[in-house]
């Protein structure tokens, strides 16, 4: 069978398609920097966590298909874990981790046109001495990622990555409560950005009629829809002043909820 | 293949099949402290060094590393001589080390392979609790040390690298702290109210006693009061072995466990203690102040 280079476009389209359909409903990841450590925040409906702790400075949170986030997570923890014993924690780098291990296999995976692509935007944040230390860093499902400063988001398109990441920068928080608060607006930017364009709506034939078309989704709305139907705030911090051993830990629903009470 | 495709595929591989090792950190890393089978020169050296009580009688390392229970948890107290032979050759050893959030490994015995073995440890006891996002059971990691001591027992018969540890832990479920010791076998017992470890602790382990007699329960005591007691245990050991470093030099290590993990005792509380205990502040001071 002939193979010319329309089929080889369309080819690669089409996985492109294949995976941003099913990325474009995913709840963002939203990665802040602040003085104490890096915040990462979601919410989420589904029971399943989202934001998990890879090594000791390294922590990552992914939208996607839940398989793809645990081959990559895993891939991630056995990496990190394998070069900090054999050689020393001080070497684990996510410049090393995302650049030199899991780009170029992702990249390899989604080359292959005898497989099915991962499904995957995963952030990945590591935290300095100081803040200006800190890096995060966005890896798509073809392997390309970017490297962020200050505040990062991760989400369904890459217009709602942008316009979640505007609002971040300039809110620029320095405490752990208004990193959250500045995480959850971003969070609430990004949704709504997902959400369907008057365009789309038009298309969809299943479609209310008497519904407002011209109406942008408000983002604080979107955050009452879905805290509204039983969604919750996963929220992880690195911290870089605590006495513990672990510096990472998921924050208590407690922590979250007077943040949340404008949205109740 | 050249190595960056292998290494690429390495991980294409691991992302493709996406195995759980069962947070197995041992497969991983092909690093494992396994027993061996018995060799020819383990037999040999098992007929010629094997000592009564199961420990070498080659000079090893020296310690007294103590652990006691208080009203909150436990106290880890630990000093600071590390010793070769009959030479002292460090003064700023640490020999309480954090394994996790909320277990402490006291270590005596030969201090490189300890080093090694709570190195191993910690990636062992953290990689599992990441990749199976659930942290490993105490009975768990208490089998993970009694494997690795028991894998080292070799080397340890041959009078190399012995490490015998006492592991703290505070067990959540029964909201209070738990001390168990090992012996050069690995096999592991608990202990009810304290434990000491290394060439010092045969010589205190009657006033241990003396104090649980005439003081009460260490489990009964306040923090500061058992800190107390087991710095005079730890003086005494000092006092009594060759190998123990005294406070009187550098401030001795002194760590607790309660149900918020593990903290150092504050500097200023210690440095009291021990002044009224040596009737001085220690000679010297380290970078981090003690």
């Amino acid at each position: 069978m002939a193979y010319n280079l329309y089929d080889w476009n369309q080819s690669l389209q089409q996985r492109n398609e294949y995976v941003e359909d099913r990325l474009k409903d995913g709840s963002p990841i939203v990665a802040v920097s602040f003085e104490d450590g890096i915040l990462l925040l979601t919410l989420r409906s589904a029971q399943q966590r989202k934001i998990f702790d890879i090594y000791d400075r390294v922590i990552m949170g992914a939208l996607g298909k839940q398989s793809d986030i645990e081959s990559v997570r895993l891939a991630a923890i056995d990496n990190t874990h394998k070069e900090g014993f054999e050689r020393s924690p001080d070497d684990v780098s996510l410049q090393r981790l995302v650049g030199f291990a899991l780009s170029p296999a992702i990249k390899r995976l989604y080359n292959d046109q005898t497989t099915i692509p991962l499904t995957i935007r995963a952030l990945f944040a590591e935290m300095g001495k100081t803040q200006a230390d800190d890096h995060l860093f966005v890896l798509g499902y073809d392997g390309e990622f970017a490297i962020k400063k200050n505040g990062a988001v991760a989400a369904g398109t890459p217009f709602a990555e942008t316009e979640a990441e505007k609002g971040l920068t300039e809110a620029n928080p320095q405490t752990i409560s208004d990193a959250l608060k500045a995480a959850i607006t971003a969070w609430g930017v990004g949704k709504a950005t997902l959400a369907p364009t008057p365009e789309k709506k038009k298309n969809d034939y299943d479609r209310d009629e008497d519904e407002d078309d011209n109406k942008p989704v408000d983002p604080a709305q979107s955050i009452r829809d879905l805290l509204a139907a039983g969604g919750t705030v996963e929220a992880g911090i690195l911290s870089r002043t605590t006495r513990r051993e672990s510096k990472f830990r998921l924050l208590e629903a407690g922590e979250v909820e007077p943040l949340l009470t404008e949205y109740r | 293949m050249n190595a960056v495709e292998k290494r690429e595929r390495h991980f294409m591989e691991t992302i493709l099949t996406s195995e759980a090792r069962g947070g197995d950190f041992a497969a991983l890393t092909g690093r494992s402290f396994a027993p061996v089978a018995a060799s020819p020169v383990f037999v040999a050296a098992k007929n010629t060094i094997l000592p009564t009580n199961g420990l070498a009688d080659e000079p090893i390392h020296g310690t007294t590393v103590i652990a006691v229970k208080y009203k909150d948890g436990v106290i880890n107290v630990g000093d600071r001589r590390a010793t070769g032979g009959m030479a002292i050759m460090y003064d700023k050893a640490e020999k309480v080390l954090p394994l996790d959030d909320f277990t402490l490994m006291a270590i005596s015995g030969s201090f490189s392979k300890a080093m090694e073995i709570t190195r191993y440890l910690r990636h062992s006891f953290r990689y599992y609790e990441r990749s199976q996002l659930q942290p490993m059971s105490l009975d768990g990691k208490l089998s993970e040390l009694g494997k690795v001591i028991s894998g080292n027992q070799m080397a340890a018969m041959q009078g190399i690298g012995l490490v015998i540890p006492i592991l703290s832990t505070f067990d959540a479920e029964a909201q209070e702290g738990r001390i168990f010791f090992y012996d050069g076998g690995g096999a592991r017992f608990e202990t009810a109210e304290f434990g000491a470890a290394g060439s010092g602790s045969t010589q205190i382990r009657g006033v241990f006693e003396y104090i649980q007699r005439t003081q009460g329960a260490f489990r009964e005591m306040e923090r500061d009061e058992a800190l107390k007691q087991a710095l005079l245990l730890l003086e005494i050991a000092a006092d009594l072995d060759a190998a123990t470093g005294g406070a009187g030099k550098v401030l001795p290590l002194a760590k607790t466990i309660t149900k918020d993990g593990i903290a150092d005792v504050e500097e200023d509380v210690l440095r009291g203690m021990v002044r009224e205990l040596v009737g001085r502040d220690p000679l010297l001071v380290g970078a981090k102040g003690y």
